[in-house]
């Protein structure tokens, strides 16, 4: 077998969340059994956004809030493939916030994993849009990407895990790869995955966490009860995890992205684009001009 | 012939004529102006249409104005035959443009002119009256204008049918029924019947179309199958043709939430192995310049069609410029390879989107296909475009049979080329890493030496040793001229002109149209520098930034080199260019 680029010895510092993330990948590809030619990683700018670099699978390495607009041509060039976008928090709630918003109509069957650490860390712990009000000066409001999720009533997937439970991401990360495998449209995960050198919240989320199934009244496929329900965590004091949207069986698009092609259509990276095997198709289209 | 009877015979042939329409934004300039040109098409002339309207919906001053020749021809008649006007505006404005013998038709039932050769009348109102919606009135002056230019009556109506057909029965014959009115009044004044005729042409295997077009059909031909634009004027139409045109052919068409987004939707789909290309104009190539550095440092092949307008910033949407070219020569920050090829006709268009698509897979970098508002939106006789006459290039990218004989995969190997072979993702027992960053053969982050001077030379070197790969220049006129022109995009149309109406006052030039902007091709500007005494570069901007370029590439000739520039949103106009060369020889 042809060697390819070989996987590389992590950026990150000993204990960042972003390694429950790289462990959860794996095993869920390897759940899975994707094949590794088939999987197509999408990384952000920042510490979060180098996962790739230390996976045997295709990767690409996009600019600053961009990846989602790249993974949207990836995937729409080449459906066949499982697309994973992967960044942090500054990367998608900051510079990618119009990327982000987007994505959740537009919604192709891609996951977008967000390692959510509250903090720039790879520029030295500047507040990002997550951070709490006082954290390294913060004075503006943290920003919570499930409730916005959740306000758009397009059937995605949408979840919160924390790298310090990693059986819970692991099995959301295949519920999500499934999703995406089976062309029903968007996942979003964000994981909470704590900088240990800059905004070290392991144990203040560990404390924190509340595995929203737990709570009564849980039904993810309900927009409106899981809204309430992550509002009251809140407000308690609490974070919520778990699986946020879950839409239902009857709940599939019809108008989403991937419609643009037909199911057995190969896409445009992979379409015959000889001019002998289009010969009578373009003229006919160029006879049309008069 | 009609219902009027025998016309008397006209009392002059016209052989190269301008019509222009003038009148308030949604009066229907451009709808006169278009069955014109198809009229004129029909009957064998070469037909240059050209607009000037505002970036608003309706209202405010808008003209068009249409040329029929017997010789080719791309650019606008230095003085107009007939002047259309719907309101008093759009009759003062195009007045100072009438030749000598010029005829006015005005609508007289908005305002009243008292200038000689001018006839009103009340196109609005006998329209209102006759078929209820006073909107039609333009088909009626259409119709006036048929009669005064002896236009043939079946033909006349022909193209108003072709025209209107698709928007159902009704409208179709609203239309007729205004034609007809405004045939019928112009037949009323004994001055108009047979005031001229027009001499039929020769050009029976033309097609009529627009750059926009041209580069949305080089696309599909080319093998261009994803495309992903946010609209913007002068450049939506590329997008909205493609939109239509790509589906059949399993290509996908997105409109993005903005250009940044565009750029990177093309930038992924290059990436998973798709031909690619966005389109944009000024404001938008700003926010695409990020996108562009990315393909370019990660080596993505992408095509980017700019359609310049005037800037900066969002300058005047709807005008003329060509002032992005010292942007796009030096665009974003670091270093990177791009090619900027500039296509001076339609048929250039449609050839060299398909040259840029080739380009960018070979070299595996970013391809400006650099276009002009005349260019994009001007309609104009062009020989058709041949599917069979179109090469598909796509450079070295492996498939599973030659992978399963190599020992490795390197995304970014280095040759001596600088091409690295490309395998896209999907590719059974074969997976990559490509990064912006800095990197190393592997695509693995490098800030490593010798690793990076190899990479920057290996990215920059493509620049040198594409340069027989691109597209040539072209030459018009004596070999042996003194005075040299050079000019690209859509100042070849007046320019061709100039050289005639230089060539009848004994002037010789020699005409330059480089179809390579950058890299500057010295190989072909040197010698034809070296051949004349002076040459002068004409462009559409300011500083007169192609002539900069120059002066950098071939600084031995800087005092050669004269820059004739105009900036006021318009095309040259032929005689613009034989005062200023003759002005200046």
């Amino acid at each position: 077998m042809v060697q390819s680029a070989k996987p590389v010895q992590p950026i990150w510092c000993p204990g960042c969340g972003d390694f429950g993330v790289l462990a959860a990948v794996k095993k869920a590809a390897n759940e899975l059994k994707i094949p590794q030619h088939e999987l197509a990683l999408v990384g952000g700018i920042g510490c979060s956004g180098s996962i790739h670099n230390f996976l045997e699978v295709n990767g690409i390495h996009a600019l600053h809030g961009r990846l989602l607009a790249q993974a949207l041509g990836v995937k729409l060039a080449n459906p066949q493939l499982t697309v994973v976008a992967a960044g942090g928090d500054g990367d998608g709630y900051a510079i990618g916030m119009g990327h982000f918003i987007h994505a959740f109509k537009k919604n192709a069957s891609i996951v977008y994993l967000v390692m959510n650490n509250e903090t720039y860390g790879l520029t030295k712990g500047q507040a990002s849009p997550t951070s709490r009000i006082g954290f390294e000066g913060n004075i503006e409001h943290p920003f919570d990407a499930i409730l916005t999720s959740l306000s758009i009533p397009v059937p995605n997937f949408i979840a919160r895990t924390f790298s310090g439970d990693p059986r819970m991401m692991t099995a959301i990360l295949i519920e999500a790869l499934q999703f995406t495998r089976a062309h029903r449209g968007f996942a979003f995960i964000e994981d909470l995955s704590p900088c240990v050198t800059y905004n070290d919240t392991y144990k203040l989320w560990r404390e924190k966490v509340q595995d929203v199934s737990k709570l009564q009244g849980y039904d993810p496929t309900d927009r409106q009860v899981m809204f309430r329900l992550c509002q009251e965590t809140r407000e308690k004091g609490k974070i919520p995890i778990g699986v946020m949207h879950r839409p239902s069986e009857s709940e599939t698009e019809e108008v989403g992205l991937e419609k643009v092609l037909l199911p057995d259509d190969l896409g445009p990276a992979r379409a015959d684009i000889s001019i002998e095997g289009n010969l009578a198709g373009y003229t006919k289209l160029l006879r049309a001009v008069t | 012939m009609g219902s009027e009877g025998m016309p008397r015979p006209p009392a002059k042939i016209l052989a190269d004529l301008s019509v222009m329409i003038g009148g308030q934004g949604g009066d229907g300039t451009l709808t006169v102006s278009d069955l014109l040109g198809r009229y004129f098409r029909k009957i064998g002339l070469y037909v240059y249409t050209s607009r000037n309207v505002l970036s608003r919906i309706r209202g405010g001053h808008a003209d068009a104005s249409v040329r029929a020749s017997i010789h080719p021809t791309a650019a606008v008649k230095p003085e107009v035959d007939v002047l259309l006007a719907f309101d008093e505006e759009a009759a003062n404005l195009g007045s100072k443009e009438l030749g000598p013998e010029g005829v006015i038709i005005y609508d007289s039932s908005v305002f009243t002119l008292s200038l000689p050769n001018s006839y009103g009348f009340p196109f609005a109102t006998l329209v209102g009256g006759q078929v209820g919606q006073p909107i039609y009135k333009n088909t009626a002056a259409y119709g006036a204008v048929s009669v005064l230019l002896g236009m043939d009556e079946p033909l006349t109506r022909g193209v108003i049918e072709e025209r209107f057909q698709r928007r159902g029965a009704e409208a179709l014959q609203k239309n007729l029924k205004a034609l007809e009115i405004g045939r019928r009044a112009a037949f009323g004044v004994p001055e108009i019947p047979g005031h001229w005729g027009v001499q039929h042409g020769e050009a029976h295997d033309q097609i009529l179309s627009i750059g926009n077009q041209a580069v949305a059909l080089g696309f599909v031909v080319g093998g261009g199958r994803f495309f992903s634009g946010y609209p913007i004027t002068p450049a939506t139409e590329i997008m909205e043709y493609l939109q239509k045109y790509l589906p059949p052919f399993h290509g996908v068409v997105r409109q993005a939430e903005d250009e940044l987004a565009a750029i990177n939707n093309v930038i992924g789909a290059a990436y998973a192995g798709a031909r690619v290309m966005t389109s944009t104009s000024g404001p938008g190539l700003s926010l695409m310049t990020e996108g562009i550095g990315h393909a370019g440092a990660a080596e993505i092949p992408v095509v980017v069609a700019d359609c310049q307008r005037v800037g900066p910033s969002t300058g005047e949407p709807t005008r003329h410029e060509q002032s992005d070219l010292a942007h796009l020569a030096h665009l974003g920050h670091g270093e990177y390879p791009r090619f900027i090829i500039a296509p001076g006709t339609v048929l250039e268009c449609f050839e060299l989107t398909v040259e840029a698509l080739n380009l960018a897979e070979k070299w595996r970098l970013p391809v400006i296909l650099l276009l002009d508002q005349a260019l994009c939106q001007n309609t104009v006789t062009s020989p058709p475009f041949d599917a069979a006459k179109v090469k598909v290039e796509r450079g070295q990218i492996l498939v599973a049979e030659q992978i399963a004989k190599m020992m490795e995969y390197k995304a970014y190997k280095l040759t001596e080329t600088g091409i690295s072979p490309y395998v896209p993702p999907g590719t059974p027992g074969v997976w990559a890493e490509i990064t912006g960053n800095e990197h190393d053969e592997w695509g693995h982050v490098s800030v490593a030496v010798p690793n990076r001077v190899q990479m920057m030379q290996k990215r920059m070197g493509k620049m040198v040793k594409a340069q027989n790969d691109l597209p040539k220049g072209n030459f018009f006129g004596p070999a042996d001229a003194k005075i040299g022109i050079i000019g690209f995009g859509s100042t070849t149309g007046p320019i061709w002109e100039a050289q005639e109406l230089l060539n009848g006052k004994r002037v010789a030039t020699r005409f330059y149209q480089p179809r390579t902007l950058f890299p500057i091709l010295v190989h072909e500007v040197d010698p034809f520098l070296k051949s004349v005494d002076i040459c002068y570069v004409v462009e559409h901007n300011y500083s007169g930034q192609f002539a900069n370029l120059l002066r950098e590439a071939v600084p031995w000739h800087h005092q050669k080199i004269k820059s004739v520039v105009k900036y006021d949103g318009h095309t040259f106009r032929a005689l613009e260019l034989v005062r200023a060369i003759t002005g200046g020889a």
